[in-house]
């Protein structure tokens, strides 16, 4: 069962990896934008679901590598890889520097905290001349579809992998129990406060890279965009949606959200992003494990599932 | 000095706004535990219902704003009841993300129901003032701050005096020994939920006659609201009012010496100091 599992995933990849060569071009950009985004929720999945910190910030890091990568190529004119390197150290960074306070603040002290952040990121940046301030960068031209579509599907599952991992190491276990009860973990000898950044800084890590390629694929880029505060409602949402704290979930989420988004969005913008509040109300009420908790219950207790999560929690 | 006392009169005018905003916040808080997310929101729609009922209806803001309330109250009474009442229960993560499911919910629909523009409520008063030695005070500012301490007031004294005001506190206080004395929860949640929004609602109205509103002045007014209930205490009407003054203050002198774009950045910078300098009463709370 395991290898046949395993040879499953092999072949899914795979898979994924031979679209840029069989799909049209609309399908392989619709599939950087997806996995991109994929990967951005399996970043929100390492903080908010292992470690059971609503970050409404992550898009801060996405947008630091964004500009990290762009400020070496465009104002350095450093080739691709390095942008990429100092991309994500700045992110890296910047969750370390800012992990340390804001961390030691809980529920929903955090969230704010994290929400102002990503407000205000973008006014920041545009004060800073050397970051191009309000008006943005240009990076090279590079058309390269395919390289870019591989590029993310490798951070896609390196990222994958990483969660993996998280959830059968000691690390991981260690995020869980301060998800469950951080008093408690802290009393078993877990030193929260370096499990916390850690976790925070491998989130920082997959979103900086995610935007250092997304900044090259595009190649213009400007503080609204890139520190875009919506990318964190995709975050939440696809992660919530597909099932918080497992491996495959937010994976599944983001694809299928990307692509029903995809469809409305070709009909009125707005409407993709309504859909998506509509989503996460509704989840949070019906489905809060997500869609692979949705399967097994399902199969086990067919619509009582919904009646049962909806009166769980009754007033 | 006279430049000083002018921008110490313009954040106080605004801070006691800031302050109708906070209270509205703290109130669901103290008594619900939910940190809502969507308050920003609720804001924003009592701003243009105030808009629409002056534009289209021809009243006067000032008269508009209890419309407005009554309005955001019955929308609030019925979310709580029907919505927020069946997750209330759980994990504060879910009430967050819902509230947050929700403001994405209210931003876009007023983005699609009344577009992105900029709206301001322009009543025809709005251009006059009167001068106190040297210091301008615009009508409209000083009424909107009266409007907000004569709402703070009522708050305090609904809260004290009337019986749903001590049913509400002691729901806050201890939900299973207010049960027993016979307090409806349901129901004492869905008032106090939409008693916040009616509050968001008039600071809405009144925010958009002394700036701007858009679909998405939320956000930022949900974190201001924030960091002032912290500032003020979840239980004191006065607190959370005086928080609303030091922002105001903070904001409006950061404008004039620094740079009016750095106005949030400050506000964001006081919320993290307030927010890791008071770790006791934060970390005991969560």
């Amino acid at each position: 069962m395991k290898n046949l599992q395993r040879a499953g995933l092999a072949l899914l990849a795979v898979g994924l990896a031979a679209v840029p060569f069989v799909a049209s071009d609309t399908l392989v950009q619709f599939g950087i934008n997806a996995l991109l985004v994929a990967t951005l929720t399996q970043g929100w999945n390492i903080i908010g679901g292992f470690t059971g910190y609503p970050s409404f910030g992550n898009s801060v890091f996405y947008g630091l590598g964004t500009y990290g990568t762009a400020i070496a190529m465009a104002q350095l004119h450093l080739p691709f890889g390095v942008g990429l390197v100092a991309g994500g150290v700045l992110g890296v960074a910047f969750a370390l520097l800012f992990g340390i306070p804001i961390l030691r603040l809980r529920g929903p002290y955090f969230a704010i905290a994290t929400l102002g952040l990503a407000a205000v990121m973008s006014a920041i940046v545009a004060t800073i001349g050397f970051a191009g301030k309000n008006i943005g960068l240009i990076l090279p031209l590079f058309r390269g579809d395919t390289l870019f579509y591989e590029l993310s599907l490798v951070l896609l599952v390196a990222a994958t992998g990483t969660v993996a991992w998280l959830a059968r190491s000691r690390f991981g276990a260690g995020l869980v129990a301060i998800r469950e009860d951080e008093d408690a973990a802290q009393v078993m000898g877990i030193n929260t406060t370096m499990y916390k950044v850690g976790a925070l800084a491998l989130a920082a890590f997959f979103s900086s890279l995610a935007g250092g390629i997304h900044a090259y694929w595009i190649t213009f880029i400007d503080p609204g965009s890139a520190f875009d505060p919506t990318l964190n409602v995709r975050m939440v949402i696809m992660t919530l949606f597909g099932g918080p704290g497992t491996i495959f979930g937010p994976v599944l989420g983001s694809f299928v959200l990307s692509a029903v988004s995809e469809v409305l969005a070709s009909k009125v913008s707005t409407v993709a992003s309504l859909f998506y509040g509509f989503v996460i109300v509704l989840a949070v009420v019906f489905m809060p494990k997500g869609l692979l908790d949705l399967f097994q219950g399902f199969r086990h207790s067919g619509f009582r599932y919904f009646a049962q999560n909806m009166r769980r929690f009754r007033l | 000095m006279q430049l000083f006392a002018q921008i110490l009169v313009n954040g106080i005018l605004l801070g006691g706004l800031y302050g109708l905003m906070a209270l509205g916040m703290g109130l669901v808080w103290g008594v619900l535990n939910i940190v809502n997310l969507a308050h920003g929101a609720l804001i924003m729609l009592g701003g243009y219902a105030v808009y629409y009922l002056y534009t289209k209806g021809g009243i006067d803001p000032f008269a508009a704003l209890p419309i407005a309330m009554v309005l955001l109250f019955l929308f609030g009474y019925l979310l709580q009841r029907f919505l927020l009442n069946l997750i209330v229960r759980s994990a504060q993560l879910n009430t967050l993300l819902i509230t947050f499911g929700l403001d994405v919910v209210f931003v876009y629909l007023a983005q699609l129901l009344f577009s992105a523009d900029f709206r301001t409520i322009n009543p025809p008063y709005a251009g006059s003032n009167i001068d106190v030695g040297g210091v301008t005070i615009p009508y409209a500012q000083l009424a909107a701050f009266l409007v907000a301490i004569f709402l703070a007031a009522i708050l305090f004294l609904f809260l004290d005096r009337t019986r749903t005001g001590r049913a509400i506190r002691a729901t806050a206080q201890n939900l299973t020994a207010a049960r027993l004395y016979g307090v409806n929860p349901r129901r004492i949640y869905a008032l106090t939920f939409g008693t916040g929004a009616a509050l968001a609602g008039a600071a809405g109205g009144l925010y958009g006659v002394v700036s701007q509103i858009t679909p998405y002045i939320g956000v930022t007014l949900t974190a201001k609201s924030f960091v002032i209930a912290i500032l003020g205490g979840l239980d004191k009407p006065i607190g959370v009012i005086l928080g609303g003054l030091l922002l105001g203050i903070a904001e409006a002198m950061t404008a004039l010496y620094l740079d009016p774009t750095f106005t949030d950045i400050i506000s964001f910078g006081l919320l993290v100091l307030v927010l890791v300098a008071k770790p006791a009463q934060i970390l005991g709370r969560a």
